[in-house]
């Protein structure tokens, strides 16, 4: 199976490093997925959550305000200014996470309609976990 | 001779002076520590974003998408006006560290202006900025508190001014100075022309294919992208200013300490040979005493 290699920087420090089967970014128009032998690519990102599928099956998701990636052949290098990953050792962590990735999100958006979308998604993403 | 007691208590004002020095060279070696490990997370993203830019600006170069002669990249002869922006520290006690920085300026001053380009100096940190205001110069914007706590955000807010005037086309060049970390023991002055972007400072990549770029419209992606580049290198100039100032401190500190050691080596020889003389006194005015009685 082959794999991507998937770097997620914000200036802070590197939040996330590994090999992933698949990643989902919130695109500037519109969501996309990025498989291994992607199209050399850039791409502006939107406050929204990164979904991404560890090479052992796990998920893992990522809430972003803002940034840019860029895919090459067998690496995705997403810098993004502002970062909370959704998980935790505990069902409090998790919540506390949960809250804060909202409050990233209101701060970064005024639309209202596609702050609420992105807050379902969040919703949606901590359930799976 | 100097009376014993006046020795004995400037030796007890050195050792207290010893102490104080001690002890902020112990603060120093823990923040500098501490600023080290910021400075290091911070690495990642400057390495990705170079390569990203690097990546774009051979890309561009390669293949002529984007634009590139945007008005970033567009090299000025002779500038008309240029901002000048300066990391110093808020606070002194750090040997020569503001000072190097404030020379780096002046020097740079001198020669812009003797070219006939205007300078509009932009301050960030309590020494630069009262330095400059003694000498008489203006100083067209200033911060203080930033250099002592780098926040991404209030760096952002700070350049954009600069940035905007730029593309105005009020000023023709941004020079960001400021005295970095090598390492635990040395400093070094940094200066880097933030504007125009010298497409050269990134190596050539081999561009293995032509870059997609999202949203279409390739400026959007670039402007983007190299207003990042631009606040992130001031935001990382002032945790590496922040790093050396605090091992210019560390190293001002353990040289004022050691200094002191040896004043209060030196102030106690001269305390024994006072003593030493005293007692001689005295007993010549014993025996002399005893020998007038006979």
């Amino acid at each position: 199976m082959d794999t991507l290699k998937l770097e997620i920087v914000t200036p802070e420090g590197l939040i996330f490093e590994g090999d992933v089967k698949s990643v989902t970014f919130p695109g500037e128009e519109g969501e996309f997925g990025v498989l291994p032998k992607h199209a050399s690519l850039l791409s502006l990102l939107k406050p929204g959550v990164i979904e991404i599928e560890m090479s052992d099956g796990k998920k893992e998701s990522i809430v972003i305000n803002w940034g840019h990636v860029k895919v090459d052949e067998n690496k995705a290098t997403a810098l993004v200014d502002g970062a909370i990953p959704l998980a935790g050792a505990s069902q409090s962590e998790i919540a506390k996470r949960i809250e804060e990735a909202k409050e990233l999100i209101e701060k970064a958006s005024e639309n209202k309609a596609a702050l609420a979308a992105v807050e379902a998604r969040i919703e949606k993403a901590a359930k799976i976990i | 001779m100097a009376n014993l007691k006046d020795i004995k208590r400037k030796i007890g004002s050195v050792k207290n002076t010893q102490k104080t020095t001690r002890a902020m060279k112990l603060v120093s070696t823990a923040k500098l520590r501490r600023a080290e490990e910021v400075a290091k997370r911070s690495r990642f993203y400057e390495e990705a974003i170079n390569d990203t830019m690097s990546e774009i600006a051979s890309a561009i170069n390669k293949y002529k998408v984007g634009g590139i002669q945007g008005r970033y990249f567009e090299q000025v002869e002779l500038p008309g006006v240029v901002d000048i922006i300066f990391i110093t520290a808020d606070k002194g006690l750090c040997g020569g560290f503001n000072y190097q920085t404030i020379k780096t300026v002046r020097s740079l001053l001198n020669e812009f202006q003797s070219k006939g380009t205007k300078v509009r100096l932009k301050a960030v940190g309590k020494k630069g900025i009262e330095f400059f205001a003694f000498q008489g110069y203006e100083l067209s914007d200033k911060v203080i508190g930033l250099s002592s706590s780098p926040d991404y955000k209030k760096a952002a807010q700070f350049i954009q001014g600069s940035v905007e005037d730029f593309l105005a086309g009020k000023i023709d060049g941004v020079i960001l100075i400021h005295n970095g970390y090598k390492n635990m023991i040395t400093q070094e002055i940094k200066q880097v022309n933030l504007l125009p972007i010298d497409v050269s400072r990134f190596e050539n990549k081999e561009v293995s294919s032509m870059i997609e770029l999202e949203p279409d419209e390739g400026e959007k992606v670039l402007e983007s992208l190299i207003k990042k580049y631009i606040e992130f290198n001031i935001y990382y100039a002032l945790i590496d200013s922040l790093a050396a100032e605090h091992s210019a401190r560390m190293q001002a500190m353990d040289a004022a300490t050691k200094n002191a050691k040896e004043m209060v080596e030196q102030l106690t020889i001269s305390y024994n040979k006072a003593r030493q003389e005293s007692i001689t006194t005295e007993l010549i005015e014993i025996i002399s005493g005893m020998e007038a009685m006979k």
